[in-house]
């Protein structure tokens, strides 16, 4: 039977896995942006730097709570995280939707909104009810466009954000039941498969060789 | 539903028009990327100046009228716009 502290353990390696496939998608987007100056592009990498940090911050977190001399286990950073984190999930719902103007606006009352008036617990609360419908609403709009494009990435792509989704609805729960140690634990897990097959459009790009020297 | 393009989408159609429009090797005619590029002269014009100064053309000067070709560095562009295109399809976006 696996301890509280083997649990975390295993938390804190899917969290940094998480770390590795945002920034990796995030670098691609970049590099897309660069060659193409696409806004699409743009607001995806934006997207996956927010979950990247957000993710790194909730490890760091974690390593906190193993290594007991580092003071990283507080309130205001575990809420720091998973504003990045819904941030993140904010530009990728609505990078399918929004202009730029917009989404700036938006993304500036979801900093500014929940930390002037609300408890810490609340804004946990908020931030995964948050989360979870972002996701949503881009496993939606993935999903439409699955209709009209009818490419299997693009399906595969829905697949990750649903799990993503289903991730961050237990992660609502694990706020309102008791058994916080295995939802979180069936959280993270289900939140890094979503990430990994995210991760797919990517290896097209390491693997499959394509290969684009520089800025053109 | 209508849907704009974006700059770049409109390059990589001129750019496209002229590789797959080449098929004697002497360059493609302003006509024919007008009509495939669907846009007005004025604008065709300036895109193609901007083309050719940033190397992504080639514009071969005839007697009357001039011709356009695409470069390797055109050859390299497009292959870059396909990959992120396909890449911001799987993510339901369009480039």
């Amino acid at each position: 039977m696996a301890t509280q502290s083997d649990m975390a353990l295993i938390q804190n390696i899917l969290q940094f896995i998480g770390v590795f496939v945002s920034f990796s998608i995030a670098y691609v987007s970049y590099r897309g942006v660069k060659q193409t100056e696409s806004s699409s592009l743009l607001r995806l990498a934006t997207a996956f730097v927010f979950l990247g940090f957000g993710f790194l911050v909730e490890g760091m977190v974690g390593l906190g709570q193993l290594v007991p001399s580092l003071p990283l286990s507080t309130t205001t950073i575990v809420i720091g995280g998973l504003l990045l984190e819904t941030t993140g999930y904010f530009f990728l719902a609505f990078s399918h939707a929004v202009d730029v103007m917009l989404a700036k606006r938006l993304g500036a009352a979801l900093l500014v909104f929940p930390v002037i008036t609300l408890s810490g617990a609340q804004i946990q609360d908020i931030l995964g009810i948050l989360s979870f419908y972002f996701v949503l609403y881009g496993v939606v709009e993935t999903g439409y466009s699955y209709a009209r494009t009818r490419k299997p990435d693009t399906l595969l792509i829905a697949l990750g954000l649903s799990l993503i989704g289903v991730g961050t609805f237990f992660q609502w729960l694990s706020l309102l039941y008791q058994y916080v140690g295995v939802l979180s634990l069936l959280q993270i897990i289900l939140q890094e498969m979503g990430l990994l097959i995210l991760f797919t459009p990517v290896l097209r790009f390491t693997v499959g060789g394509v290969k684009v020297n520089g800025p053109i | 539903m209508a849907q704009y393009r974006t700059q770049v989408r409109i390059i990589a159609d001129v750019l496209s028009t002229a590789r797959d429009q080449n098929t004697e090797g002497n360059g493609v005619g302003v006509t024919t990327l007008l009509r495939r590029g669907n846009m007005s002269y004025g604008r065709m014009s300036k895109l193609l100046s901007e083309l050719v100064g940033s190397g992504l053309l080639l514009e071969l000067s005839g007697e009357k009228i001039s011709k356009y070709m695409i470069s390797q560095k055109g050859i390299q562009f497009l292959v870059a716009y396909s990959s992120f295109e396909e890449f911001a399809q799987s993510f339901g976006l369009r480039l």
